[in-house]
């Protein structure tokens, strides 16, 4: 087993002075403290960043932070898997460790996304689908109209899913949307995809998180480490036709983390997922088994999802509110999951949780997903 | 638009050439899978494909209306979907006509159209192909 022994976060939103190496030193210096150790036990580098070779040509930059935090010699790889970056390295640092290449090991995602013109997200710009006019929220807007049409899921129940992000993030200092809306607000929003208004979308971030992990022996004397209880990484499927509504790569990811934790969906307590739209927070309780195929929104209707809930989903504000900086979001997921199992949440925190669920996706092909992270995490 | 034929198409080699243009794909004789772009190789067998007629009707499996900012050079509103085709078993991405854009519903029935429609990645106009209502 791998455990998490150190967080760091700074908080997310417009930082236009800061670079993607200062941020991310921040993230780190913070996750070292909080881990109490040196630089110097650091074994491996698994840094995540997404666009930074697109925006500013910048590649390799993982070097560019263990060198200026003095962490020679040290084995570096950089990472990109679109919104998985981040826990994609988490993925990989868990594996090294996990084969004894090392025994404490450095997981960092850094982005910078505030710049004029960033537009809209696509999946590639010579893929055919983009070049017709496939940008990312239309990708979920597609799902959550077949969705109304198959389950009768209705705009307020989708709307529902920003204004508990919202409440959720009132609580949460580093998050970047920290005010109350109302689903009245939500929906009179402008419209970006129908039946998506802005708020049903992640606003883009600058941000930066960091995870020390460490081998179980190293963790011992850790009394706040945290286990890792099963990490997956997976690919679509990429079949078709392909299921709008019941998404098989979804599906499949979260049952092999099941599987591998030894666990069931009334095992969790609370869940960090991947709510880059309000109807994708919604397809992802019906994968995770929180509710059955069709019903996810009356789950949020409930309230079932909400801190005080069944399973509090986004207790952090999720992507919706808290904010999306690529590939730091996967890691920020890590990071909020682990102070929740901590009882280090403050008023935020899940009463008496003991384990705890983080999901990722990533990318877009051929209606399916390009990359699916779920990590199961314990006490 | 009577020279329309001479700005290029957004991307080679999916459409026939003609007035009723139809998507070309690619299949696989013995695994029966259909592939949109074409690709030379079918993702099941290995083995090598065959180009395909996917025909030029379809009807709506689901269908949005992008109202931000469109990329491309696109209009704005513009709608997209996901058609199922009539002549083959395939689930296709799909610009809809702007003219009829926020008007599409699921179920509807439409047909492939071609023409001059935003940008392409080089910035020059280009043709796109798109499902308008079945006349």
């Amino acid at each position: 087993m791998v455990a998490i022994i150190g967080t760091g976060i700074i908080p997310f939103g417009r930082h236009l002075e800061r670079s993607i190496v200062s941020m991310a030193m921040e993230a780190t210096r913070a996750a070292l403290d909080d881990a109490e150790i040196s630089k110097d036990v650091i074994g491996a580098c698994y840094f995540a960043n997404a666009l930074g070779g697109m925006l500013f040509g910048d590649t390799t930059i993982g070097q560019n932070l263990t060198a200026a935090l003095g962490m020679k010699k040290i084995p570096v790889v950089n990472v990109e898997n679109a919104c998985t970056s981040g826990s994609t390295a988490y993925y990989l640092a868990r594996n090294a460790i996990l084969a004894g290449e090392c025994e404490v090991a450095l997981v960092v995602g850094s982005e910078k996304m505030c710049v004029p013109d960033f537009g809209l997200i696509n999946s590639g710009a010579t893929e055919l689908d983009t070049l017709l006019g496939m940008v990312t929220p239309a990708g979920f807007a597609l799902r959550a109209q077949r969705h109304m049409h198959d389950y009768g899921t209705t705009p307020e129940q989708m709307a529902m899913v920003a204004a508990k992000s919202r409440a959720h993030a009132v609580l949460n200092p580093i998050a970047q949307f920290r005010k109350i809306e109302t689903v009245e607000q939500i929906l009179a929003g402008p419209m970006i995809a129908d039946p998506f208004t802005r708020s049903q979308c992640c606003p883009i971030a600058d941000g930066a998180a960091a995870l020390i992990l460490a081998s179980d022996a190293f963790a011992e004397k850790y009394a706040r480490a945290i286990t890792i209880k099963s990490a997956v990484l997976t690919s679509g499927f990429y079949d078709n036709p392909t299921d709008l509504v019941h998404w098989q790569s979804d599906y499949y990811a979260v049952g092999l983390a099941y599987e591998k934790a030894g666990i069931g969906a009334d095992d969790i307590d609370v869940v960090e997922c991947h709510d880059a739209f309000t109807l994708s927070e919604i397809l992802h309780y019906e994968a995770l088994g929180l509710c059955e195929e069709g019903q996810g929104g009356d789950f949020v209707a409930g309230g079932h999802a909400s801190l005080g809930g069944s399973t509090p989903v986004n207790v952090s504000g999720g992507l919706l509110s808290r904010g999306h900086p690529i590939s730091a979001t996967g890691i920020a997921q890590i990071v909020e999951l682990v102070t929740q199992l901590r009882h280090e949440a403050g008023q935020r925190q899940v009463e008496g949780c003991q384990t705890a669920l983080a999901h990722c996706m990533g990318g877009d092909k051929m209606g399916d997903t390009k990359s699916c992270t779920v990590t199961v995490l314990s006490k | 638009m009577s020279h329309s034929n001479d700005i290029p198409l957004v991307f080679e080699g999916i459409l026939t050439s003609g007035p009723k243009a139809h998507f070309l794909g690619s299949h696989c004789p013995s695994c029966d899978v259909y592939q949109f772009p074409a690709q030379e190789i079918c993702p099941e067998c290995l083995g090598e494909t065959q180009e395909a007629d996917m025909g030029r009707r379809a009807t709506i499996h689901s269908v949005t209306t992008i109202r931000t900012r469109a990329p491309l050079g696109l209009p704005s509103p513009y709608s997209v979907a996901y058609v199922d085709m009539e002549e083959v078993p395939y689930r296709m991405f799909a610009l809809l006509d702007p003219k009829e854009a926020g008007n599409y519903h699921i179920g509807q029935e439409v047909e492939l159209s071609v023409g001059p429609l935003g940008v392409n990645n080089d910035n020059q106009p280009c043709r796109r192909p798109y499902f308008s209502p079945r006349s």
